[in-house]
C-alpha cells in the first residue's frame, strides 16, 4: 500500500455551522419559609416562565430545599456545573445571575490573552528565515 | 560612499534605523535634533514595497505579495492542475529566480538509468544468488552487472537461509547494544516514521 | 426520578396503552380500540364498518398493537410510552438546542433516542430511522469528498469518511448536543435520555462469521483497497457484533443517524441537507493530516511517469550549519523548471522525503473551483449539470 490514511476525529466549531446553547439545564432550589429566598421566590413566580419560554434550550428545574439559602445552578455540556447562590437578592438581581448562567460556557474563567482563538491555520503561515526575499528598503 | 549620500532627493542617510551598525559614528556628527513635527513625519513616510504596484498600472491589479513562509499543501502546484482549470491562465508567470539547473543537488553523484540488462542477464543474477549467496551479495552483483543493488533487489530474494542467517548476524549485533544506543536507535526509527506523516 | 414518575403515570397504566408514532398508525391504533370496545358485545367481523376494508398492512399492525397490549404488566414496557415524549423537559430542550423543525414531533425524536437493544419491537426503536440515516450520511458525505478532492486515494477517503461521520464523531456529537445516557432502558425512563443495553464490561467484539468475505477463516490474508470496497463498510472496517448489548459509541452513532432521518422523513430533503451542512461539514478537518506515505519518492517519480512530466529532481534551495550539529537543510523536487514541493529537515534525506511529501500531497489534494454536488440536481428548478473532474486515481507502483 502506498499511502496509508490516518484516523481522526473532526473536532466542532460551535458557531461556524449551528450553535449550540452551553447551557443546559438550570437549577433553581429555594426554601418555602426563608426571608433569603423571597427574591427567588418572587422570580419563578414572575419573571422565569418568560425567561423559560424565550430559551427552550434550557431545561428548568424548580425544586425546594428546606433549611438552604437559595441556588441557582447551570448545568453545562461539557459537563461541568455552577452554582451561585441568590440569598436575599431581587429578582431583578437573580434574573441578572440567571442570564449570567445562561451565557457561560461552562469552561473555568480563565485569561485570554489572544483577541482570536482559531482551528484554521494563519493564511500566510509560518514566517520562516529561508523563504521570501530579501528585501532592500 | 559621498555619492551615494549626495544621490538621492532624501537621503537615505537620514533614516539612521536603516543603517548597518558601523555608520553609527558617521551619522552621529550629522545628526539634528528632531525638532519638529513635519521633520519627523517626513521621515516616517516610507515608500511601500515595489509588489504593492508602481504608478505605471493604471487598472485594478492584484497584489502578490508571496508569504515569506513554507508553501502550503493546498496551494496546487500549477504542473499538478488539471489542463482545463481556470487557475492555470490565472495564475502570473513567476519570474523565474534562479535557474534550477544551477542549484546543487542532493546527491553527489547523479546516476543515470541505463537500462542495459536483458533477461538471460536478470535470469543469471537470480541463478547466482540462489547458488552462492554468502559469496554473491546485492553489492557484488550490483558491481559485476553494473546496475544498482537497489535492481538487484527487484529482481530476485534471498534464499530462505540467508535470510535467517543475516538475521542471526543482526541479532548478534544488537545484542551488544547497551540501553542508551537501543533506544537512541529505535528513536531515530520511529523519528523516520514521522516524515511519511509530515510531523 | 423514575420513582416520581412512576406515580403518575399510574391510572394512565391501567388504561390503554397509545405508544405510537405516526399519524397512520395513531388511527389504525383508534380503529382498533373501537373495534376491540365492540367486539365484547357484538361479533367483530359481521358488526364493525372497520374490519371490512382492511388490508393485510392493517391486519398485521393490530396484531401488532394487540400484542403490546397484552403485555402482562404494563409497567415492564422495555420503552417509555408515547404520551410521555411530551411531558419530558429534557426532550422539549433538546429539539429547541438543536433548533430541529417544528414539523418534526417529540414523539419520533423521543423514538429516535432508543436502541434496538433497548426495545426489540422495530415500531418502537430507532433500527429503521437509523439504517435510512445511515445512508443519508455516507451518501452526503462521500459525495462531498469526492466532488471536493477528486483526487483522494481511497485509503484516505476511508479515513475522512470515519472523521466525518464515524462512530467516534458521532458519539462526540451526541455529547455536545447535550444529550445523556440512562442507566439502564426501560418504561419508567425520561424519553430525553438515550437509552440502551449496556455491553457487559470487558465483552470483545466478534467479527460477524458468515459476513460476504471469501476465505474469512483465514485472517492473515491480506485485505486489499479493493476487497475493501466491496465487502467491508463505508470506513473500509469488517462489521462487528456482540451478543448482547451495544456499546456508548454504537448508540450514540445510531442515535444521530436517526435524528438525520426523522428530519429528512418530517421535514423534508432541504432541511436534511441543512442539518448536515450545519452539524457535519462545518466541523474542522484538515485534510493533509490525513496522509501516511511509505516511500514519497518512489510515489512521486510513478507519478510523473504516469503523467509525463520531466523526472522529478530534488535540489537544495537552501540550508545552514551543515557541519554543526543542528543543520537545516531546505529541499525542492523540480519537474523541469516548475516546483512540486519543499520540505526542510535536519538531514538531506529528511528534507527530500518531507519535499515529496508535499509534492504528493499537492497532488492528491487538488480541488477543483465551483465545486457543485450530484445532490444538487435533486432541487426543482436546478441548472443543467456540468460533469465534475474525475480523476485517474492514486499511484499504483
Amino acid at each position: 500500500m502506498t499511502v496509508q490514511g490516518l484516523r481522526t476525529v473532526t473536532s466542532a466549531q460551535n458557531g461556524a455551522g449551528a450553535f449550540i446553547l452551553q447551557c443546559k439545564r438550570l437549577d433553581l432550589h429555594y426554601n418555602l419559609q426563608g426571608a433569603s429566598s423571597h427574591g427567588l421566590r418572587t422570580f419563578v413566580q414572575t419573571l422565569l416562565p418568560k425567561f423559560a419560554r424565550q430559551y427552550p434550550q434550557i431545561e428548568f428545574r424548580v425544586s425546594p430545599t428546606p433549611k438552604k439559602h437559595p441556588v441557582v445552578r447551570g448545568h453545562y455540556i461539557n459537563g461541568r456545573e455552577k452554582p451561585i447562590c441568590v440569598r436575599n437578592m431581587q429578582p431583578n438581581e437573580i434574573l441578572k445571575k440567571v442570564i449570567l448562567l445562561k451565557e457561560a460556557s461552562g469552561e473555568k474563567n480563565r485569561r485570554q490573552s489572544k483577541p482570536v482563538r482559531s482551528l484554521n491555520e494563519s493564511v500566510r503561515g509560518i514566517w520562516s528565515p529561508y523563504h521570501g526575499d530579501l528585501r532592500g528598503v | 560612499m559621498a555619492a551615494i549620500i549626495t544621490g538621492p532627493k532624501r537621503p537615505w542617510l537620514t533614516l539612521p534605523f536603516l543603517l548597518p551598525s558601523w555608520t553609527d559614528s558617521l551619522v552621529l556628527g550629522s545628526r539634528r535634533h528632531q525638532s519638529s513635527y513635519r521633520r519627523t513625519k517626513q521621515r516616517l513616510r516610507v515608500k511601500p514595497d515595489a509588489s504593492f504596484g508602481s504608478s505605471a498600472e493604471r487598472q485594478d491589479h492584484i497584489i502578490y505579495n508571496p508569504p515569506s513562509s513554507a508553501p502550503n499543501v493546498y496551494h496546487t502546484p500549477t504542473k499538478f492542475l488539471p489542463p482545463d482549470d481556470v487557475r492555470r491562465a490565472m495564475r502570473p508567470e513567476e519570474p523565474v529566480k534562479q535557474d534550477v539547473e544551477s542549484l546543487p543537488g542532493v546527491f553527489k553523484k547523479v546516476y543515470e538509468k541505463k537500462y542495459h540488462l536483458n533477461p538471460s542477464d536478470i535470469e543469471e543474477i537470480r541463478k547466482l544468488r540462489l547458488e552462492d549467496p554468502m559469496k554473491w551479495s546485492r553489492h557484488k552483483l550490483a558491481k559485476r552487472f553494473d546496475c544498482s543493488p537497489m535492481f538487484v533487489a527487484m529482481v530476485c530474494e534471498a534464499s530462505q537461509q540467508k535470510k535467517e542467517i543475516q538475521k542471526q548476524v543482526l541479532e548478534a549485533v544488537q545484542s551488544r547494544w547497551g540501553a542508551k544506543r537501543r533506544m537512541a536507535r529505535e528513536d531515530r526509527q520511529l523519528r523516520r516514521e514521522a516524515w511519511g506523516r509530515d510531523m | 426520578m423514575k420513582r416520581l414518575q412512576l406515580q403518575r403515570w399510574s391510572n394512565s397504566v391501567l388504561s390503554t396503552r397509545a405508544r405510537t408514532g405516526s399519524h397512520l398508525q395513531h388511527h389504525l391504533y383508534n380503529a382498533v380500540r373501537r373495534q376491540s370496545s365492540t367486539a365484547a358485545a357484538v361479533q367483530p367481523e359481521f358488526s364493525t364498518g372497520e374490519a371490512e376494508h382492511e388490508t393485510f398492512e392493517e391486519i398485521k399492525l393490530k396484531t401488532i398493537l394487540r400484542r403490546t397490549h397484552s403485555r402482562p404488566n404494563q409497567l415492564k414496557y422495555p420503552s417509555p410510552p408515547t404520551h410521555a415524549a411530551h411531558e419530558s423537559a429534557k426532550l422539549a430542550a433538546l429539539h429547541a438546542r438543536l433548533y430541529l423543525p417544528s414539523r418534526l414531533p417529540y414523539e419520533t425524536l423521543a423514538r429516535t433516542l432508543v436502541d434496538a437493544s433497548a426495545d426489540q419491537d422495530p415500531n418502537f426503536n430507532n433500527e429503521s430511522l437509523s439504517t435510512l440515516g445511515h445512508d443519508l450520511l455516507t451518501y452526503y458525505t462521500s459525495e462531498h469528498l469526492i466532488c471536493t478532492y477528486p483526487r483522494l486515494p481511497l485509503s484516505v477517503i476511508f479515513a475522512s469518511m470515519y472523521a466525518y461521520v464515524g462512530p467516534k464523531t458521532l458519539t462526540a456529537m451526541t455529547r455536545e448536543w447535550g444529550v445523556e445516557h440512562a442507566s439502564s432502558p426501560g418504561g419508567e425512563v425520561d424519553p430525553g435520555l438515550l437509552q440502551f443495553q449496556r455491553l457487559a464490561p470487558g465483552t470483545e467484539l466478534q467479527e460477524k462469521e458468515d459476513g460476504p468475505r471469501p476465505y474469512q477463516s483465514q485472517p492473515h490474508w491480506r485485505k486489499t483497497v479493493t476487497s475493501k470496497i466491496f465487502y467491508d463498510n463505508e470506513f473500509g472496517d469488517t462489521a462487528k457484533t456482540a451478543a448482547e448489548g451495544v456499546s456508548a459509541d454504537q448508540a450514540s452513532a445510531t442515535f444521530v443517524r436517526a435524528v438525520m432521518s426523522a428530519i429528512y422523513l418530517h421535514a423534508g430533503r432541504p432541511a436534511a441537507k441543512r442539518f448536515f451542512q450545519q452539524h457535519f461539514l462545518s466541523r474542522h478537518l484538515n485534510m493533509a493530516e490525513l496522509f501516511n506515505f511509505e516511500q514519497p519518492t518512489r510515489d512521486l517519480t510513478r507519478l510523473c511517469a504516469r503523467e509525463n512530466f520531466e523526472r522529478p529532481v530534488a535540489k537544495v534551495i537552501a540550508e545552514t550549519g551543515r557541519k554543526s550539529r543542528h543543520p537545516v537543510f531546505v529541499v525542492g523536487i523540480f519537474s523541469g523548471q516548475d516546483k512540486l514541493g519543499e520540505g526542510q529537515g535536519a538531514s538531506l534525506s529528511e528534507a527530500r522525503e518531507r519535499a515529496a511529501v508535499a509534492a504528493l500531497k499537492g497532488w492528491y489534494l487538488y480541488s477543483p473551483l465551483n465545486v457543485r454536488l450530484p445532490s444538487a440536481m435533486e432541487e426543482d428548478e436546478a441548472a443543467p449539470w456540468k460533469p465534475v473532474h474525475v480523476d485517474l486515481g492514486e499511484v499504483i507502483v
